[in-house]
């Protein structure tokens, strides 16, 4: 091995060297194979419908998957669905990669907010390729806003929520907090009448909770922070945007709120319902279809937890970034897609997505039909909606929510002061966003 | 020696016999050299010109080759702040991990080779840590380092009387990078400690016992000779840790995914998000050819260090 | 006379203490593990963190058996994944080896710096175009390209380490074998590999291990769960973004260790001999 250990920088940079001849040579790069699509199928024809699902893997939603896939095929014998699965985090690139190899899903199971990068990447097509007009004229305006790029609508809205605030009834009550907090101030003040409370068996409790891990659904909920204190990251038109007062008081409350010792330092959202759901955390802000994490762990804390609309804070009026869990389609032909239109209208319909919404993942309907939900946790938090609003999106808002986990671990667990965070974080954004 | 035995079977062979053994040698080898080519050095190479292009995801999608873009990703990775604290991160974990487990595995290697009771017994349960996959051993740390239950946390605060009760190892960035180092030692530490163990066994007692007789102090007699005698394994021991850790992704992956605040992106991370995350693979493959590079003049200075005096 | 017994005493003392110390920090994590898998999860998340289980259960194991099938088929998968892979790695680094070891050509240090070198490259480097290459020849979301690809991780290492076993082979042995009219295959076949058996089950458990403990390999190039492997699987299917269950995922990582760490045992003559003749000698 001695000897090797001589020969091997010679060559690696042998390799090296061998590559850069190879690539100023020729245009021949790592080019893939093409996109061979699905074989074409007549109708009558069996037709597999590949839709790629992360929620399959979690274990509160793989029943009421699984159950779509049974119900669905027993309505329509030739027609089957497969499974691409991979967790939340990796399922864009994994089918990003697959129809790199040639390989596209019919159907994607996803969020909002990858609509652009998707779009961006080429692998989806407009909603209208698959689904009439008429059928999309139910849906909630805002629920389609959110659902554009370019004003084109390229992904289905399922169901939607804001970032909504939960609160355990019973903590707020022994602090002595009358009334749940509606704007920051008001949270400041709770804060500090919970802050030394322990459990019973004596573990602190943390008054309020937001998530900053770098994940890309962190971002999100920073993003609907800063929606809260009336700013905004990006223009309308997708330019960067944050010399604005809400921009700049949201770091700093997340500062604040950090330094006092009020929150958990850099969390997941699934940290946050894991304390939650121990009775650890008194408030914090999740999506309404996060409440199904917290009953996975501990389903006695729903009889005590209760949500309210998004606080307020600045000049903010208590606006929040309205998520979307929505239905992306590829195309695989004419015979692919009418499955895909099929399965999406067996998906929305009430008994199907009706009881979901109900039962399993509490969430607001996008269809105008559909009733609001009647779960006594989101009754609090019912006008929410209204005042939720759809973020620009840009190809790279993956990136960009990142960037918004890192500004504020900046602000909190680095302890860097906020303004200097924040050129750092233009800094990187422009990088991006370009 | 070997080299020169081998002459003396060839001198001793007529040319037909050379010519039969060259194929026979050729079709045995053959295999391997492709595997070796096909699935690591195209690989490797495609990644270095993908490096030089504009090449996305949807190149992929679309089968579109990617086109060249006048260094643009390594303009972009040298003009924004990621690159160098990565190649400090990398350098820096290495550096802990590599010094932390040989004097760790010595110290192990050497209660093990003196008479101590049980030394088998003790040899092979020493090995436990390295069979645990890596992904499974970062789950059991970031048990342990969990922030609000975990028992790091109570040890810590054990320790330290009640000064320190909210450690928070992956979650403070001066803390994560040297929870994953104690992941990665837990695994590795092992391994070194047996191959150190192995060197120190062939190590003729009677040079030791001579050093004693004549007076050298066990210290002296460990630095003068013993370690001497141990270089080849040492060197070994070293250049695999180095290697392993230079390299080191799935534990970080999974224990940080480079957080908090970028503190624990190393140039693993920083190559597999930007490639997969951002789907940019062309600056992805940028991050990695740097990384690459790094990694030869590592190899050149380490060998530089250690000194190449062949016994051969 | 006593101050030597003191020093004695002290060294010993000394050797025992730094026994101790590493040794706990290395097997108590693991009774961690395990404690927290007997435990409830309510229990898992007290703190101050109890040493031993006060209501020991069983139940996280229950519902790893009658309710997470697929972690069964992950193990399944990675059994016949990793099999396959020692198998192929042992024949193909025997055949390197030995050529490696025996023949010194003018190319020989070369392969063996290409092999060398080959240990190096990031595996992240490699994906995007082993991706594409697996795409091309529909092996993609396969047990097959799976373990070629794991094959051609595995191949460098083995290869050199195989070598270094048949260097402990004195030539005299083949030279007669050759003199009494022996062919070179038959030379290989019936002379030289009864001689290595030790070196060949090392090989061959080395890779399984290594194999068994993929990830990235693995994450790219299969999409389908009812393909996936142990450490993937787990991963991705435990470690979901909705919430944590900290009991199951300690259960699942006690379940998952344990043929490994039995294997080893089981192997361990021929696997410490394997790791350190590949490295010391190598």
């Amino acid at each position: 091995m001695k000897k090797q250990m001589k020969w091997t920088a010679a060559a690696m940079a042998a390799v090296m060297a061998f590559s850069l001849t190879a690539c100023s040579g020729g245009t021949d790069s790592g080019s893939t194979s093409q996109a061979s699509g699905t074989a074409e199928t007549s109708s009558g024809e069996k037709v597999t419908i590949k839709f790629a699902n992360y929620a399959l893997l979690e274990d509160a939603y793989t029943e009421f998957w699984e159950g779509v896939k049974t119900g669905f095929e027993a309505e329509n014998p030739d027609i089957t669905i497969e499974w691409v699965t991979a967790p939340y985090a990796d399922i864009v690139s994994t089918v990003t990669t697959m129809a790199g190899g040639g390989d596209k899903v019919d159907m994607i199971f996803g969020e909002g907010t990858w609509t652009s990068s998707l779009v961006d990447s080429g692998l989806i097509i407009p909603v209208t390729d698959v689904l009439s007009q008429e059928y999309l004229d139910g849906f909630y305006e805002n629920s389609l806003e959110a659902s554009m790029v370019d004003g084109e609508i390229y992904t289905l809205p399922m169901y939607m929520s804001p970032f909504i605030l939960y609160y355990n009834t019973d903590i707020l009550q022994k602090a002595g907090v009358e009334s749940v907090p509606t704007t920051y101030d008001e949270l400041l003040a709770a804060c500090e009448k919970i802050s030394g409370m322990t459990t019973e068996d004596g573990n602190a409790i943390y008054p309020f909770g937001q998530t900053t891990a770098s994940v890309a659904i962190s971002g999100s909920a920073i993003n609907s922070m800063i929606f809260n204190f009336g700013g905004e990251v990006l223009t309308a038109d997708g330019q960067l945007s944050i010399d604005n007062d809400g921009f700049k008081q949201t770091f700093e409350m997340l500062k604040q709120l950090d330094e006092k010792g009020y929150t958990p330092e850099n969390c997941k959202l699934k940290d946050l319902r894991n304390l939650f759901a121990l009775g650890q955390l008194a408030m914090y802000y999740d999506q309404s279809w996060g409440i199904s994490g917290v009953e996975n762990i501990n389903p006695d804390i729903l009889s005590v937890t209760a949500s309210a609309n998004p606080l307020a804070g600045g000049s903010g009026e208590g606006a929040s970034l309205l998520s979307t869990q929505t239905l992306f389609y590829c195309d695989n032909g004419d015979a692919n897609r009418a499955a895909c239109a099929k399965l999406t209208e067996y998906l929305m319909s009430d008994e199907v997505l009706g009881d979901y919404l109900n039962n399993i993942v509490p969430g607001y309907p996008t269809l105008k039909t559909m009733s609001m939900p009647d779960n006594p946790v989101l009754q609090g938090s019912l006008g929410s909606i209204d005042k939720a609003v759809a973020a620009p999106s840009v190809p790279a808002m993956n990136d960009l929510n990142l960037e918004l986990c890192t500004l504020a671990q900046a602000v909190t667990v680095t302890g860097t002061d906020v303004d200097t965070a924040i050129e750092e974080f233009r800094t990187a954004a422009t990088n991006i966003i370009g | 020696m070997a080299f020169s035995a081998a002459k003396n079977i060839r001198r001793g062979r007529t040319l037909t016999q050379r010519q039969g053994d060259t194929i026979f040698s050729v079709l045995l080898i053959l295999p391997t050299i492709l595997v070796t080519t096909v699935f690591i050095l195209v690989p490797v190479v495609d990644s270095v010109i993908q490096s030089f292009l504009d090449y996305k995801m949807k190149n992929i999608i679309s089968g579109k080759p990617g086109t060249w873009n006048n260094f643009e990703n390594y303009i972009k990775l040298f003009t924004n702040s990621k690159l160098g604290p990565a190649i400090l991160q990398t350098f820096l974990f290495c550096l802990i991990v590599v010094v932390a487990q040989f004097i760790l595995g010595m110290a192990l290697a050497l209660v093990l080779n003196s008479n101590i009771k049980c030394a088998r017994f003790f040899r092979s349960i020493m090995m436990t840590p390295w069979c645990v996959p890596t992904v499974i051993s970062a789950l059991i740390w970031m048990w342990i380092f969990q922030p609000q239950y975990g028992l790091m946390r109570y040890i810590v605060s054990v320790v330290t009387f009640g000064q320190v009760t909210d450690l928070a190892m992956l979650n403070s960035p001066s803390t994560a990078l040297l929870g994953i180092a104690i992941a990665a030692l837990w695994k590795q530490v092992p391994l070194s400690t047996l191959l150190l163990l192995a060197g120190l066994q062939n190590v003729p007692g009677e040079i030791q016992e001579a050093a004693t007789m004549d007076g050298a102090s066990a210290r002296v007699c460990f630095f003068r000779i013993t370690l001497p005698y141990m270089k080849s394994v040492i060197k070994v021991v070293l250049s695999m840790a180095i290697i392993e850790n230079f390299k080191q992704f799935p534990l970080i992956w999974t224990m940080t995914g480079g957080g908090p605040n970028n503190a624990t992106t190393t140039l693993a991370v920083l190559s597999y998000r930007e490639a997969f995350v951002s789907n940019n693979l062309g600056s992805g493959a940028a991050v990695t050819t740097v990384w690459m590079l790094l990694m030869i003049v590592v190899v050149v200075v380490y060998n530089k260090f250690m000194g190449d005096n062949e016994t051969t | 006379m006593k101050s030597v017994k003191a020093a004695k005493r002290l060294s010993a003392f000394i050797r025992y203490f730094v026994l101790i110390v590493i040794l706990l920090m290395l097997l108590f994590p693991l009774y961690w593990v395990v404690l927290t898998s007997f435990k409830t999860n309510m229990e898992a998340y007290a703190y101050p963190p109890t040493f031993i289980a006060q209501n020991p259960s069983i139940q996280a194991y229950i519902n790893l058996f009658t309710e997470n099938a697929e972690f069964f088929v992950y193990y399944k998968n990675n059994l016949i994944v990793s099999g396959a892979t020692a198998i192929l790695t042992t024949l193909l680094a025997v055949l390197g080896g030995y050529v490696l070891s025996r023949f010194h050509y003018k190319w020989n240090s070369l392969v063996a710096a290409i092999l060398y070198a080959s240990q190096m490259f990031p595996v992240v480097s490699r994906m995007i175009s082993l991706y594409g290459l697996m795409g091309k020849v529909h092996l993609l979301n396969t047990r097959t390209g799976l373990t070629l690809a794991l094959l051609g991780a595995m191949v460098p290492f083995t290869t050199m380490l195989m070598s270094s076993f048949f260097d402990s082979i004195p030539r005299d042995i083949e030279e007669a074998a050759i003199i009494d009219g022996c062919t070179r295959p038959q030379v290989l076949t019936r002379v030289v590999l009864p001689l290595v058996k030790p070196g060949l089950l090392s090989v061959g458990i080395y890779s399984f291990l290594m194999t068994w403990d993929d990830y990235l390999h693995c994450a790219t190039l299969i999409q389908s769960d009812a393909l996936r492997t142990l450490s993937t699987g787990i991963a991705l299917r435990y470690l979901g973004e909705l919430s944590y269950d900290w009991s199951l995922v300690n259960t699942i990582s006690v379940v998952a260790m344990l043929p490994m760490i039995l294997l080893f045992f089981f192997f361990q003559k021929y696997m410490v001999k394997g790791l350190v003749a590949g490295a010391v000698k190598g």
